[in-house]
């Protein structure tokens, strides 16, 4: 039997998923709601903060799975939900979103080095 | 017509899409919406962190951008799909846990549980951090 690919493209799919289900929501009503219309200080998103935080290693992590895992999982859905509406084009949608997704997240490991300890 | 008549029908998937017609179907579709929503959120984390790599004014120029309408409105909308993304997650779980001895019920309700936990640790986090 020919071996599947799909759990390579899976694991994300699930991790990102479950890791969004658990705190997208929160993630988004500080940084997107609260931070911005002033509900908690304004300074608690302030350049200094943030970059102590993307300088530690564990926000480091934090920010790349948080990234990453949400763009993997993203993209898979996208493209499992397009060929469900009649996309049919064999392997090229998931390797071009997922690709995207990868490279993206290849960029945030880039930018989180460059950023320093 | 020749008079070789097909003696088996072949099976032919319906080609019709069902755009919304029936109410699992719109679950589907709000279900599968939400990863679109996810994707967005992340490339503004992205964006953000590549301004914060640039520098205090290239990363206070994000942020004000933050506060703009437009993006309150996007943020609003990005909120309400990452809540439909972990209502319906953890609804569908149970689906992919068949031998589960849990009954289905409490696999949702156990993950919204969690949810609800990770959120308030995520929230207590930012306030100390923040104070």
């Amino acid at each position: 039997m020919k071996r599947s690919n799909e759990p390579i493209t899976w694991l994300p799919f699930g991790a990102g998923g479950m890791l969004s289900a658990l705190i997208a929501p929160v993630l988004v009503l500080v940084t997107g709601l609260l931070v911005p219309l002033g509900v908690l200080p304004r300074n608690f998103m302030s350049y200094p903060r943030m970059l102590a935080f993307a300088q530690n290693p564990l926000g480091k992590l934090l920010l790349l799975a948080v990234i990453s895992l949400f763009l993997l999982h993203g993209c898979h859905r996208l493209v499992t939900t397009l060929h469900d509406y009649g996309l049919k084009a064999g392997h090229a949608p998931m390797a071009l979103f997922f690709g995207a997704a990868v490279l993206a997240s290849l960029f945030a490991l880039v930018l989180l080095l460059r950023i320093g300890f | 017509m020749g008079r070789h008549q097909p003696v088996a029908k072949t099976y032919h998937p319906p080609r019709q899409v069902d755009w919304g017609k029936s109410v699992t179907r719109r679950r589907y579709m709000k279900r599968e919406l939400t990863s679109v929503f996810l994707i967005a959120y992340a490339l503004v984390l992205l964006f953000g962190l590549w301004r914060l790599s640039q520098g205090e004014a290239a990363f206070e120029a994000w942020r004000a951008t933050l506060s703009h309408p437009l993006a309150i409105f996007g943020h609003g909308l990005i909120f309400v799909a990452a809540l439909y993304h972990t209502r319906s997650w953890f609804e569908v779980m149970p689906r992919t846990l068949p031998d589960s001895a849990m009954n289905p019920a409490s696999i949702t309700r156990a993950g919204w549980t969690a949810a609800a936990i990770a959120s308030l640790l995520v929230l207590t986090f930012v306030v100390v951090g923040g104070v």
